[in-house]
């Protein structure tokens, strides 16, 4: 398959100034706040963050599948198509087609009452206008490529009678039937044991690398990230508070709550007499959030400015590697 | 100097399954644990590691009595907890404790933090005034990092984080001698497992509590225990020191589960194409003939399929139940 090549990177999607917002009945509560990045084509993207943080809702408020409380504003395009506020018929035809959506809990995401080969089809008699037939045949063949033993047999269960693993493989299935050009995996591997998790990345893996397609992984396990992604994205309190390839996050991380992050993951190479560090406190409430920057409250080198002006996301400097960091560590002075 | 509190000896635990009736006859018989044995010294954690549905939480509640053991015995301090009623249980319980995976739904909605913290005194240690109660609260509260002003809160003011260290304070409050901890950290964030962990180290230190560490994350259970037992489909595969479980894993399943832990490794970015295990866990009803791990395993033989491998143990203590695993170390 094509290798990717050195050519100027194409922007697959662009996300500008995103502000998610749900009305509750103690207010407005802000889950995403002034999200920019880009999405490059064929690159995976790692988001990582802890509960609350709003890596879920950016990109459930990309695609439209907000709650009915929640507003998107701001700007997020798909190759020049605005998806924010777009007809519901651009919606649809993009959805589930060009830009996929796997999530955590695949017994909650697919249809109960349906069997799983009718799912599928669906999804090709809908987008690739084919017959019920070919559509059959085209998911006969990609159960088989994705690893579910008596296809066939399969094609008739309904997804209770399979396993959490078997779920997660027909739903990464459905999800890249179409081809799609960006591929949104919301934790995938939470729910899994992990030598199903290691199955299902190697295949999110082979996806990556075989067909071009732009992944977004977002997770709370750096550990899955260091290993598919290319560029990671930290997010806190619905803020992205860094931004980097993996390796210098890994190896350089700039933000506070990032180091806290990198060096709170216990691995099996770590010293288990040692205590782990940790990140001290809980993360902040969003109905009640603090003046500043949001990780003021738990951070051990908090100053003045810290708990009043909120940082700006920064380029870091002293670094072969390209990233951005929110941090008042970085102010010049 | 060895001081064991707890012995284990070819416990089994047996469930009827509901359905599948064959022609009349009796439901089949899912044997969740069998024939598993173990000691467990004073102050020391005990891994218990293994996939959904290998039977480790049906191994944790059978030593706590809270399901039936089939065969085999539990023996606490030279008692045999199998042999006892739900009464003469009682006293026991006092010693014995348990954390849930689930911080919010294992705490009552309607109690107080406080009141959920003294309760254990108020069942095992009616002697006691309310106002001793209060201090020993109170001060246990400081012992696992909550405030005193969390005391009139309720459960659910509390993140999963602050929930765990609730149930922490309730399963510690009557100083047992053993907590099974069955996946504490699970439902956490990373940060917040950190911190959790942590401080069950610190208070096994203070206290020489033993824990018996119920996990799926051999990270956590690397940095956690210092023995380690490996479980598939009801069975012990393998059971020695954590240290040499790491290192220098005996059984071909225990290699599978260390391989499948995601590594940073940032010189060699194409992961997970290692030694993974294909397929899932067979069905625990109808397990596969002898040696149980067989059908996924890469080094099967036509002696694994006929013989059950017996546990045997190699020069440093480790317990094995593998037909090859000298040809395969």
């Amino acid at each position: 398959m094509s290798r990717p090549t050195t050519s100027a990177v194409t922007r697959i999607v662009k996300c500008r100034n995103l502000n998610v917002q749900f009305r509750t009945d103690n207010g407005l509560l802000s889950a995403v706040s002034d999200l920019s990045f880009s999405l490059n084509a064929g690159e995976c993207l790692g988001v990582v963050g802890e509960s609350g943080s709003g890596k879920s809702q950016t990109f459930l408020g990309m695609l439209g599948l907000l709650a009915d409380n929640g507003t998107v504003s701001g700007s997020v395009t798909f190759r020049d198509q605005e998806l924010l506020h777009a007809p519901r018929k651009i919606l649809d035809s993009l959805r589930g087609n060009k830009l996929s959506m796997i999530f955590q809990d695949s017994l909650s995401a697919l249809t109960p009452t349906m069997r799983i080969g009718d799912q599928l089809s669906e999804v090709l008699v809908r987008h690739k206008s084919m017959s019920k037939k070919e559509a059959r045949a085209k998911v006969l063949e990609v159960l088989e490529i994705f690893g579910i033993p008596d296809v066939a047999q399969r094609y008739r269960s309904y997804p209770f009678e399979m396993s959490g693993g078997m779920r997660q493989r027909v739903m990464i299935a459905l999800a890249t039937l179409c081809r799609p050009e960006v591929l949104i995996a919301d934790e995938p591997t939470t729910a899994l044991d992990v030598t199903v998790q290691a199955q299902i990345l190697r295949l999110l893996d082979g996806l990556k690398r075989h067909t071009r397609t732009s992944i977004v992984l977002i997770t709370h396990d750096l550990a899955i990230v260091a290993g598919l992604c290319d560029r990671i994205m930290i997010m806190y309190a619905g803020r992205a508070i860094e931004f980097g390839t993996v390796r210098q996050i890994f190896e350089h991380p700039q933000h506070p709550y990032t180091r806290g992050l990198v060096s709170s993951v216990p691995n099996l190479n770590s010293d288990p007499e040692v205590d782990l560090p940790t990140v001290p406190g809980q993360p902040p409430s969003l109905e009640n959030l603090p003046a500043g920057c949001a990780f003021a409250p738990r951070c051990a080198q908090v100053m003045e400015r810290c708990t009043s002006v909120q940082p700006m996301l920064r380029a870091i400097k002293s670094s072969d590697e390209s990233g951005y960091y929110a941090c008042h560590l970085g102010d010049d002075n | 100097m060895k001081d064991t509190l707890l012995k284990v000896e070819n416990l089994s635990v047996h469930y009827r399954t509901s359905g599948h009736r064959r022609f009349g006859g009796r439901s089949p018989l899912l044997k969740a644990v069998s024939n598993v044995s173990f000691e467990l010294d004073r102050g020391e954690t005990l891994g218990i590691v293994g996939e959904t549905g290998c039977g480790k939480s049906s191994l944790g509640k059978a030593i706590l009595q809270l399901v039936p053991a089939a065969t085999g015995r539990v023996i606490w301090q030279d008692q045999d907890l199998c042999t006892l009623g739900p009464a003469q249980m009682r006293p026991y319980r006092k010693d014995l404790q348990l954390i849930f995976q689930d911080p919010v739904s294992s705490l009552n909605p309607r109690m107080t933090v406080g009141e959920i913290i003294a309760e254990p005194l108020r069942v095992h240690s009616p002697e006691l005034t309310a106002t001793e109660r209060n201090i020993a609260m109170l001060d246990m509260m400081d012992r696992v990092g909550l405030l005193p002003e969390m005391a009139g809160r309720y459960p659910n003011e509390f993140s999963g984080g602050q929930c765990q260290r609730i149930s922490i304070a309730r399963a510690m409050i009557l100083n047992p001698g053993m907590i099974v901890c069955d996946e504490p950290v699970s439902a956490l964030d990373v940060s917040i497992q950190a911190q959790i962990c942590n401080l069950l180290r610190t208070l096994q230190r203070d206290t020489g509590v033993s824990l018996i560490f119920i996990s799926h994350d051999l990270s956590i259970v690397r940095y956690m225990c210092s023995r380690i037992l490996v479980m598939y489909l009801g069975k012990v595969m393998e059971t020695g020191p954590g240290k040499n479980f790491f290192s220098r894993p005996r059984h071909p399943y225990s290699r599978v589960l260390i391989n499948a832990v995601p590594k940073v490794d940032l010189d060699n970015p194409a992961p997970f194409l290692g030694n993974v295990a294909e397929g899932e866990l067979p069905s625990p009803v109808d397990p596969p003939s002898g040696c149980v791990f067989r059908t996924r395993c890469v080094h099967t033989t036509p002696q694994c399929v006929q013989e059950t491998p017996e546990l045997e143990t190699d020069e440093a203590g480790t317990l094995v139940a593998c037909h090859r695993w000298r040809a395969l170390n």
